[in-house]
C-alpha cells in the first residue's frame, strides 16, 4: 500500500483522503470514522481490522461507493465518487466490483449456480453461463448447481458467494467479515480459497476482518481504533 | 440480460413464493368479480342494441288503455294488438294467462319464432296462429300439462294449440314475466268473451316506415296523446330499457367492485410483505452495479406480469361465472344473449391493473429507493416513498376505480361513504372484540391461552382479518336474511282466514251467479266492488301536474289508470281519518286514501276532475280514510259515493277465502265463468319469492367473490406475520413446546378470530335487518338464533382453515432450520 501521498495517486484503484463519517444521534453527531488516509494499488491486498464499532465495515462502504462520506474524498477505479450520485456510482460497480458478505447474501430463491450467474447477466456478459458453471466448479461445488442456498452449508454458501464476487473478473474484490459466520476449520479454507483466487485473478482485495490470521495473510493492514486510522502497516 | 428478463427470471424462480400467489390469487377474485358482471352486463347491452327496431316490433310503438280511433294523416305501415290478461284452461289444469292478440302484419319489424314442438329453436313466422288456434309458450304446456295439438279454453272460447312461442320482440326474457304468453287472432277475441267493461287491457298500435314519415307522424301524434297513452320510438324504447337495465348493471358491478377493493386491501399486505422480504435483494442488485432506473423496469415488469397473469385469469374465470349469473338473472334467455364480448376483457384488465398499481406500487416504491449499504448494515431501512406520493398514487387509482364504476358523482360519494363508514363500524367492533378476547384469555390455559395471546399480540393483524372478513360474512348473510325475511315476512302478516283468491272481471250479469256459486260453495267473499277505470286529470279545475311539484309529478298514480269503486259502506280494513263518509246520499263525493292525499297534496273539499273514456266526472274530497292494504280485501284508492259512476261501464272484483280443502272448487269455477280472472295470491307470492330468489342468487354468487377475496386478506395477513410467527415457534419448540402445543395453538388463534367474525357479522346482520324491515318494509323486527350458530360456525370453519393451511408448516420445519431460514 502507497502511503497516502495526497498529491494523486495515479496508479491506486482505490485512494482515501481525509475521509470522515459522522452520524446524527440523540447526543449530537458522532464521529465514526475521522480523517482516514488510503490508497490501494492494482493487484494489492489490505486488510482493515479494529475492534467490534471502530468503523471498519463503515469504511469498506464507503470505499466501495455504497455510501457518502460526511467529507474527504474517495478515488475508485480513477472516478472521483463526490462527483458520482447514487446511479452513477453503481454503475461505477457493474462487473468491476465484487463482494464477499459476512452473511453471505445469495438470493434464496435462486440455485448455487444462478446466484453465480447474476452479477454476469447484470453485465449483460455473453457467456455468462459458461462462466458461471466455470466459477461454480472453481470453488469445487459443480455438483451442487441446482442446489438453493437453504440447501447449503455455511461454508458451501460463503464459496458461492466468493465465486459470485471473482465471476465477473472484478478489478476489486470487498470482502466483509467473510469468516464471521463459519467455524474455525470452514473459516480457514474459505481464507485458502479467497487468497487463491484473488492471486490467480490478480484482483485488488480489500477485505475487513478482526481475525489476525487472516490479516495476516494481506500485504496491507490498516487498524482502526475508534474510526481512526491506529496503524498502517505492510504485513 | 436486460433488466426486464432479468425481472421475469426472478419472478419465475420465486413464483412459489407465498406473497406472489396470494397477491396473484387476489387479483385473481378481484379481477373475476368485476369481469362477471362487466361480461353479463355487455352481452345484455347489446343484444339489446342488436335488436334495435326489432326490439319494438316496429319503428314506433304507441300504447294506450283504451282503443285509438283518430290518428294524424299517414303512410306508415300499421299492425295493431290488444294485450289482456286471462284464464287458460285445459281440463281441471288453469292458469293465468298473458294474452297478445294480434293481426296478420304484426310483427312489423322483428320476428316472432315458433316451434312446432318445445324446446326446438323454431322458425320466424307471423305471430298470428291460424284461426281456431293459439301460440303458447312453453311454460303454460308445463302449467297446464299440455302439448301442441291439445285444445284449450279461454273465455268461452275453445283453441287447439298450434306452436310454441320461442322468441318474440321486447322479450330478453322473463325476469318480471309473471304469467304466461298466449298468442291469438285479433279477429277472435269475440269469441272468447273475456272482455268486460273495466278490464285492464292494452292495445299496442305498430307503424314502421321511412324516417321522414314517422318523424312528421310522431310530431304530429304527440300532442294528442293523454298520460295514460306513450309513444315509444324503437330508439328510445331500447334506450329507456337500457338506462333501466344501466342502473341495475351499476349495483350489480359496485357489488363486484366492493370484491376488488377487498382484494386491493390483500394485495397492499402481500406486496408490503413482498417488498420487506426483498429490501436484501434490491440492496444486492444495487451494490452489483444496477441503478434505480433498472430496478424500475425490474420490479415493475414483474409487477405487470403478474397484473396481466391474474387479471386474464381473473377474466377466464369471469367468462365462466357470467354465464351462471346470466342463468340466474335470465333462465330464459341465455341461449339467445350474444357471445362474450372483447370490451370488457380490457375493462378488467384495465382495473386489475389499477388496482394492483394503486395497492404494491407504495410498497414497491420503497424497495427501489433501498440504500446498497444495507448489504452491510441489514438494519438500515430503505428511505420512506413520500408519504404523499404513495397516498396519492393509491388514493387516486382506488377513486378512479370506484368512479368508474359508480358512474356520477353522488353515486361514488354515496358509496365511498357507504363504505367508510361501514368499515369504520367494523374496526371499531372489532377493537371491542380484541378487549374481550383479552378477557377470555387471561383466563383461558395451555395453547388456548397461546392462541388468543397471539392473536393480541398480532392487533393490527387481527383487526384487518375481522374487518375484512366479517365485511364479506356480514353482506352474505344480510342478503339471506332479506331474502327469507321479507316473503316470511309478508306471508305472515296476512290475516289467518285472509282472502287468498281475487275474482276480477266479473260481468253486471255474471254477480247473482257468482254470489250464489260461492254460497254454495260455503266460501266467504268479500263485497262485489263493481270497478271503473278511469284517469285522475285536475284538482280544482287545474291539470293535476300543474299542482305538484316537478319531482312529485313522476308518479304512478298518474301515469296509469286508476281503479275506481262506488260504494255506500264504508269496507272493513279501513279507518275514516277526516271527513265524513257519504254513506247512501247520492252525491259526487269522493273518499281518498290518506298516502295518495299526502303524495298529491289533496285536501277535504277540493274537487278532482276523473277521465273515463269519452266521459268526465267532477267530485269533490268528502273524506280521508287510511286502508290496511295487507288485508288482501278489494282496496281501493277513491271511492266514489253512489251515483256518478253508476252510468259507467264497469265489471266486478272481490276476494274469497278458499281454504285448502276447498281448492278442489276452483276448476269447476273456471269452467262456469270462463271470463272471470282469478288471481291466486299463493302464486303471487311465489312469483315474488322466486324473483326475489333470482336476483338475490345474482347478487350471493358476487358475494362468493367476496368472501373469497376476505379469506385472501386473511392469508395475506397471515403470510406478512409468518417470520415473526416462525420466530417465535422456533423459541417455543427450542424451549419444549411439543408441535402438537404449536398447532393447538394456531388452530386456538383462527377459531377464536373466525368465531369472532362470525360473531361481528351477527351483530351487524341483525341491525341491518331490523332496520330494512323495520324502515323499508314495515315488518317486525325479530331476531334470528340460527344466525348467531351458523355464522361464527362457519367464520371458524373458513378462517380457521386458511390460517391453519398458511402457517402449519412453521410447527413443522425443525428449529435449527427456520433458525437458518431466518438468518
Amino acid at each position: 500500500m502507497t502511503p497516502p501521498d495526497s498529491a494523486q495517486f495515479p496508479n491506486a484503484v482505490v485512494a482515501a483522503r481525509a475521509l470522515s463519517q459522522q452520524v446524527p444521534t440523540a447526543d449530537g453527531l458522532l464521529a465514526i470514522l475521522s480523517e482516514v488516509e488510503l490508497a490501494v494499488q492494482a493487484g494489492e491486498t489490505l486488510a482493515i481490522t479494529g475492534a467490534s464499532g471502530s468503523g471498519k465495515s463503515t469504511l469498506l462502504g464507503l470505499l466501495a461507493g455504497l455510501d457518502q462520506p460526511s467529507a474527504g474524498e474517495i478515488m475508485l477505479l480513477g472516478q472521483r465518487l463526490g462527483n458520482l450520485d447514487e446511479d452513477a456510482r453503481a454503475r461505477l460497480r457493474a462487473g468491476r466490483i465484487g463482494f464477499v458478505f459476512q452473511s453471505f447474501q445469495l438470493l434464496p430463491a435462486l440455485t448455487a449456480l444462478e446466484n453465480i450467474l447474476l452479477p454476469l447477466e447484470l453485465a449483460g456478459r455473453a457467456d455468462a453461463r459458461e462462466r458461471a458453471t466455470h466459477w461454480l466448479d472453481r470453488v469445487g461445488l459443480s455438483a451442487r448447481a441446482g442446489h438453493t442456498p437453504r440447501q447449503l452449508s455455511g461454508g458451501e454458501q460463503q464459496r458461492v458467494a466468493i465465486a459470485r464476487a471473482f465471476a465477473t473478473d472484478p478489478e476489486i474484490v470487498f470482502a466483509d467479515e467473510p469468516t464471521g459466520n463459519l467455524d474455525a476449520d470452514t473459516g480457514a479454507r474459505i481464507i485458502d480459497l479467497l487468497f487463491e483466487l484473488n492471486t490467480s485473478a490478480h484482483t485488488t482485495l480489500i477485505l475487513v476482518t478482526h481475525d489476525d490470521a487472516l490479516a495476516s495473510r494481506c500485504q496491507h493492514r490498516l487498524h482502526l481504533v475508534a474510526g481512526r486510522v491506529h496503524e498502517t502497516a505492510l504485513a | 440480460m436486460s433488466f426486464a428478463r432479468l425481472g421475469l427470471w426472478l419472478l419465475r424462480r420465486e413464483r412459489a413464493s407465498g406473497e406472489w400467489r396470494v397477491l396473484l390469487l387476489a387479483l385473481i377474485i378481484g379481477v373475476g368479480s368485476v369481469s362477471t358482471t362487466g361480461f353479463l352486463g355487455d352481452r345484455i347491452k347489446r343484444a339489446m342494441s342488436e335488436q334495435g327496431a326489432g326490439f319494438l316490433g316496429a319503428d314506433l310503438l304507441v300504447t294506450s288503455p283504451r282503443p285509438i280511433d283518430a290518428w294524424p294523416i299517414h303512410t306508415l305501415k300499421t299492425s295493431s294488438a290488444l294485450e289482456f290478461a286471462s284464464m287458460v284452461s285445459r281440463g281441471d289444469a288453469f292458469q293465468l294467462a298473458t294474452l297478445r292478440a294480434v293481426d296478420a302484419a304484426y310483427p312489423l319489424r322483428g320476428e316472432v319464432r315458433i316451434a312446432d314442438r318445445p324446446f326446438e329453436t323454431g322458425t320466424p313466422r307471423p305471430a298470428q296462429p291460424p284461426p281456431g288456434t293459439v301460440y303458447v309458450d312453453q311454460e303454460l304446456l308445463t302449467l297446464l300439462n299440455a302439448e301442441v295439438g291439445d285444445a284449450v279454453q279461454i273465455g268461452e272460447a275453445t283453441f287447439r294449440i298450434a306452436g310454441v312461442v320461442v322468441e318474440e320482440p321486447g322479450q330478453l326474457g322473463g325476469v318480471f314475466g309473471f304469467a304466461p304468453r298466449v298468442f291469438l287472432r285479433a279477429d277472435e277475441i269475440e269469441a272468447t268473451r273475456v272482455l268486460q267493461p273495466g278490464s285492464r287491457l292494452t292495445y299496442l298500435y305498430q307503424f314502421a316506415g321511412e324516417p321522414e314519415p314517422l318523424s312528421n307522424f310522431s310530431a304530429a301524434l304527440k300532442p294528442t296523446l293523454e298520460t295514460t297513452q306513450r309513444l315509444i320510438g324503437s330508439r328510445d324504447g331500447v334506450e329507456t330499457l337500457r338506462g333501466a337495465f344501466a342502473n341495475a348493471d351499476r349495483y350489480l358491478q359496485l357489488t363486484a367492485l366492493i370484491s376488488l377493493l377487498l382484494s386491493v386491501a390483500a394485495i397492499a399486505i402481500a406486496a408490503h410483505r413482498h417488498a420487506l422480504r426483498h429490501y436484501d435483494q434490491a440492496a444486492l442488485l444495487r451494490c452489483m452495479g444496477a441503478t434505480t432506473a433498472q430496478l424500475r423496469v425490474l420490479y415493475a415488469v414483474q409487477l405487470l406480469t403478474l397484473g396481466l397473469l391474474g387479471s386474464l385469469a381473473g377474466v377466464a374465470i369471469g367468462a365462466l361465472m357470467q354465464q351462471a349469473l346470466a342463468g340466474l338473472i335470465l333462465p330464459d334467455a341465455v341461449t339467445r344473449l350474444p357471445s362474450l364480448g372483447l370490451a370488457p376483457i380490457g375493462v378488467a384488465v384495465a382495473s386489475g391493473l389499477l388496482a394492483l398499481a394503486g395497492a404494491s406500487l407504495p410498497a414497491l416504491m420503497r424497495l427501489i429507493r433501498v440504500p446498497p449499504l444495507r448489504v452491510l448494515r441489514r438494519d438500515l431501512p430503505p428511505l420512506p416513498a413520500a408519504a404523499w406520493i404513495s397516498a396519492t398514487v393509491s388514493g387516486s387509482a382506488l377513486m378512479i376505480l370506484i368512479a368508474w364504476y359508480a358512474g356520477d358523482a353522488r353515486l361514488v360519494a354515496g358509496f365511498v361513504g357507504a363504505l367508510a363508514a361501514l368499515v369504520a363500524v367494523l374496526v371499531l367492533l372489532a377493537r371491542l372484540a380484541l378487549v374481550a378476547g383479552r378477557g377470555v384469555q387471561k383466563i383461558s390455559y395451555g395453547p388456548l391461552r397461546f392462541g388468543l395471546a397471539q392473536m393480541l399480540r398480532h392487533r393490527f393483524d387481527s383487526m384487518l382479518q375481522l374487518g375484512a372478513f366479517t365485511l364479506a360474512l356480514f353482506l352474505v348473510a344480510l342478503l339471506a336474511l332479506v331474502r327469507s325475511d321479507l316473503v316470511d315476512g309478508w306471508r305472515q302478516q296476512l290475516p289467518e282466514n285472509a282472502p287468498n283468491y281475487f275474482l276480477v272481471n266479473i260481468a253486471p250479469h255474471q254477480q247473482d251467479a257468482v254470489a250464489a256459486y260461492l254460497a254454495e260453495h260455503r266460501l266467504e267473499a268479500s263485497e262485489l266492488y263493481p270497478m271503473v277505470r278511469g284517469r285522475l286529470v285536475s284538482k280544482n279545475g287545474t291539470p293535476i301536474a300543474d299542482t305538484l311539484p316537478p319531482e312529485a309529478r313522476d308518479t304512478n298514480t298518474l301515469r296509469r289508470e286508476l281503479n275506481l269503486t262506488w260504494t255506500a259502506t264504508l269496507p272493513a280494513n279501513n279507518v275514516l281519518l277526516a271527513g265524513t263518509w257519504h254513506g247512501e246520499r247520492r252525491v259526487a263525493e269522493i273518499s281518498v286514501e290518506s298516502g295518495m292525499a299526502e303524495r298529491l297534496n289533496l285536501a277535504l273539499g277540493d274537487t278532482l276532475g276523473f277521465e273515463s273514456g269519452d266521459q268526465k266526472i267532477a267530485a269533490r274530497i268528502s273524506s280521508i280514510r287510511s286502508v290496511k292494504w295487507e288485508s288482501m280485501q278489494p282496496n281501493f284508492f277513491v271511492i266514489f259515493a253512489p251515483g256518478p259512476l253508476d252510468t259507467l261501464p264497469a265489471s266486478s272484483i272481490a276476494s274469497v277465502y278458499v281454504p285448502p280443502d276447498a281448492a278442489g272448487m276452483l276448476p269447476g269455477f273456471v269452467k262456469t265463468f270462463p271470463g272471470i280472472t282469478i288471481l291466486a295470491l299463493d302464486k303471487l307470492i311465489a312469483n315474488i319469492e322466486a324473483v326475489f330468489a333470482q336476483i338475490i342468487g345474482a347478487i350471493q354468487l358476487l358475494l362468493g367473490f367476496l368472501l373469497a377475496a376476505g379469506m385472501a386478506v386473511v392469508v395475506a395477513t397471515l403470510l406478512a406475520s409468518l417470520d415473526a410467527r416462525q420466530q417465535e415457534a422456533v423459541l417455543l419448540r427450542t424451549l419444549g413446546a411439543q408441535r402438537a402445543y404449536l398447532a393447538k395453538g394456531l388452530w386456538s388463534e383462527f377459531i377464536a378470530l373466525g368465531v369472532l367474525d362470525g360473531l361481528l357479522a351477527s351483530v351487524c346482520a341483525e341491525i341491518a335487518m331490523a332496520l330494512i324491515a323495520e324502515r323499508l318494509f314495515e315488518l317486525p323486527v325479530r331476531l334470528h338464533p340460527w344466525l348467531w350458530l351458523a355464522l361464527p360456525a362457519a367464520g371458524a370453519l373458513l378462517v380457521g382453515m386458511s390460517g391453519w393451511l398458511t402457517t402449519r408448516h412453521i410447527t413443522r420445519v425443525p428449529p435449527m432450520q427456520s433458525i437458518r431460514a431466518l438468518g
